[in-house]
């Protein structure tokens, strides 16, 4: 079931954010993607298998959101922007996918998660692989958005 | 075995071995003292962890205590029991959680009952998730619809129905809900008449995404969608006929071939781009009697409807059809030299290589052959000429000319093979060279790999990436901020022009259209670049 298997990384989004980065997101309204791309300037990609169950999660950062995470983490211990952003986004997204499977695995339902991949790149775009509709959850906070989407199939 | 007296004092190799041999002999016995060390942790949290997994694996032993449990004061431990009766299925526990449900405001907890409910999935459940159809948290509601597909539960319609019909309002069509996705997609589980007759009835829904995913139901669904399709071939809406023709098609099924032949007969698809859908659909199918009135369709005059007929019997068309499109192609009616452009033009080497020997047809296909400025193409039947190795094959093999070089290149992306294969045969024409694609992102993979065009058409729906997202990738492209961009959309989508063109279009064009109306439209666009 979609919903369950997305509330989990929803909450653990919330969660890691928060308590990593100290900044509060707001989840808004969930939609259904149009196509099977994701936008963003910052994204951390992992994919899921497991209980006859496959599929990918992906969260896409505004540069400004991406900016603020590392900035909050890191301090003003920043050496390379570029290189930091990429490691704190992948590190978030890892952290998360760790935290939501936990949860899911609580349930009985165990899932591995690959190693996440992060894709920089103003405005860029990414394919999920699915066949089915892909459920999307947007997030405001005060340094900018972000987006979650899910496919399973 | 295993015994927790004295657990805390342990050190982490013993504490862990024995959580272990726990969850190995789901021993009830261990039950006071897993909860005691659940209540108040150790703190570490790889022991802490293993204290959750080897209560869970106790639990779900006893279902006796699960049930106990959900009535539990301490939220966490209630939690953990609402896991465990999902996850072994216990059937005694539905209808403490149905009660549980019913009280519970906390949206997060209200999920984790109603999975477990799912989960064990009650015979007389279905009326729990029902009372869930409307709750204000959409991911609720989405689930409670997921499960009124589970349980076919024909009584949830009507909120359903609602739920479609809601999203098709002119405030909403921009984003799809996951509520509205839910809902088509339980309403195709229900697979009542009624609510396939509901399906039909928004093929044509006015968001774009609730009616691709109406489209891929209905597909599905397949043949018992077929006699609600019928009627629809005789529908006031040029779109909802259309859109009937393209799921019949998809659905390939010879009842509905039947069924469009029928359409055909009582002249259901006077107007084009409805004839247009049903040939399409008809070749895709391919029954006998389709071909047949597939035949009847080499006697249209229009290139695009041409190109459907000629795609069809490309991949269907038997040595008795064969005779027939030869004495089309060759009876000095004006169709006849028409159908050997279809032909070159729609790449249909396997028509080419039946047709091309028999007394007569060479010639005029030889002839359209000569015509095309499309290298591509050229090259493509000058193999297929070499291979079939007669003398004769092989000198118009060498006899073909050599298309002039491309002066322009063009970027076209459409979902439909007749289309591309019109487009390809206009811009080539024109002196363009193009670049096709079946969708917006195929499109966009040419931008990204750095190649150019001074033109750019795109149909408005597509999967995968639709029209207007891709516009609004070009115009965030390097070098293709200011290159004009047409856009073919049909009458009924004019609703959504001003979307389109916020993300850039240049210019719009109607189907159906002349050939010459595209050459006409896209000089226009160059000159005012120029």
């Amino acid at each position: 079931m979609d919903v369950e298997l997305a509330k989990p990384f929803i909450k653990a989004a919330v969660d890691v954010i928060g308590t990593m980065a100290f900044i509060t997101p707001h989840a808004g309204k969930p939609f259904v993607k149009k196509n099977s791309i994701a936008t963003g300037d910052v994204t951390g990609l992992v994919g899921l298998t497991g209980d006859g169950k496959r599929g990918s999660v992906s969260i896409s950062f505004q540069k400004a959101c991406a900016v603020a995470m590392v900035k909050n983490m890191l301090g003003d211990d920043i050496q390379d922007i570029v290189q930091d952003v990429k490691d704190a986004v992948g590190e978030i997204t890892n952290m998360i996918s760790g935290q939501a499977r936990a949860g899911l695995a609580e349930k009985g339902l165990v899932l591995q998660g690959s190693t996440p991949t992060v894709i920089m790149g103003d405005n860029h775009s990414i394919t999920h692989i699915a066949k089915s509709p892909i459920m999307a959850i947007p997030f405001e906070t005060d340094q900018g958005n972000f987006t979650i989407e899910f496919c399973f199939e | 075995m295993a015994t927790l007296d004295g657990f805390r004092n342990k050190d982490f190799l013993d504490q862990i071995t024995i959580l272990n041999d726990i969850a190995g002999s789901k021993n009830p016995a261990h039950l006071p003292a897993l909860m005691d060390l659940f209540a108040n942790p150790t703190g570490d949290t790889g022991v802490d962890y293993m204290v959750i997994g080897a209560l869970n694996a106790v639990l779900g032993a006893s279902e006796s205590a699960v049930i106990d449990g959900l009535g539990s004061q301490s939220p966490e431990f209630r939690t953990l029991c609402i896991r465990a009766a999902g996850e072994y299925a216990f059937a005694g526990a539905a209808r403490p959680l149905s009660a549980m449900a019913a009280r519970e405001s906390d949206p997060d907890l209200l999920v984790e009952i109603l999975a477990a409910l799912a989960k064990i999935r009650p015979a007389d459940g279905s009326a729990v998730f029902r009372s869930f159809l409307r709750h204000s948290d959409p991911m609720i509601a989405a689930m409670a619809m997921e499960m009124a597909g589970v349980y076919a539960d024909s009584l949830s319609a009507a909120v359903l129905m609602e739920t479609v019909s809601a999203a098709a309002t002119d405030d909403k069509y921009e984003t799809c809900e996951i509520t509205t996705w839910k809902a088509i997609d339980a309403l195709a589980a229900i697979g009542t008449p009624e609510a396939i007759a509901f399906l039909v009835r928004f093929v044509h829904h006015k968001n774009p995404t609730a009616r691709r995913i109406i489209t891929d139901a209905l597909v599905r669904l397949g043949e018992a969608v077929l006699p609600h399709l019928e009627p629809a071939y005789a529908a006031a809406s040029k779109d909802d006929r259309i859109l009937a023709c393209n799921i019949t098609g998809f659905i390939g099924l010879r009842k509905g071939a039947d069924a469009l032949v029928r359409a055909f007969d009582a002249r259901c698809f006077a107007d084009p781009n409805t004839r247009y859908a049903a040939f399409e659909a008809l070749g895709r199918i391919g029954t006998l009697k389709g071909l047949v009135c597939l035949v009847d369709g080499l006697a249209e005059n229009d290139e695009l409807i041409l190109m459907a007929v000629v795609i069809g019997l490309e991949r269907h068309a038997a040595p008795g059809v064969l005779k027939t499109i030869a004495e089309r192609i060759t009876d000095g009616n004006e169709n006849g030299p028409r159908i050997a452009k279809a032909i070159i033009a729609s790449r249909a080497l396997r028509l080419f290589q039946e047709l091309y020997p028999l007394p007569g047809v060479g010639q005029v296909l030889m002839d359209a052959l000569r015509e095309s400025h499309d290298q591509s193409i050229l090259d493509a039947f000058a193999e297929r000429l070499d291979h079939m190795g007669t003398a004769i094959a092989r000198a118009d093999a060498e006899s073909l000319p050599q298309a002039k070089a491309a002066t322009h290149r063009a970027l076209a992306a459409d979902d439909s093979k007749s289309m591309l294969a019109l487009y390809r045969n206009i811009l080539t024409d024109m002196g363009f060279e193009p670049l096709l694609a079946a969708n917006g992102q195929e499109a966009c993979n040419f931008v990204e790999n750095g190649e150019m065009a001074d033109v750019v058409i795109t149909d408005m729906n597509m999967p995968i990436m639709d029209g207007v997202e891709l516009v609004g990738k070009l115009r965030g492209s390097l070098g293709y901020e200011d290159v004009p961009i047409l856009m073919v959309t049909t009458e009924s989508e004019n609703s959504q022009r001003a979307v389109a063109i916020k993300a850039g279009v240049t210019d719009f064009i109607t189907k159906p259209f002349k050939p010459a109306d595209l050459r006409e439209t896209l000089a226009r666009l160059l000159a005012s670049k120029a």
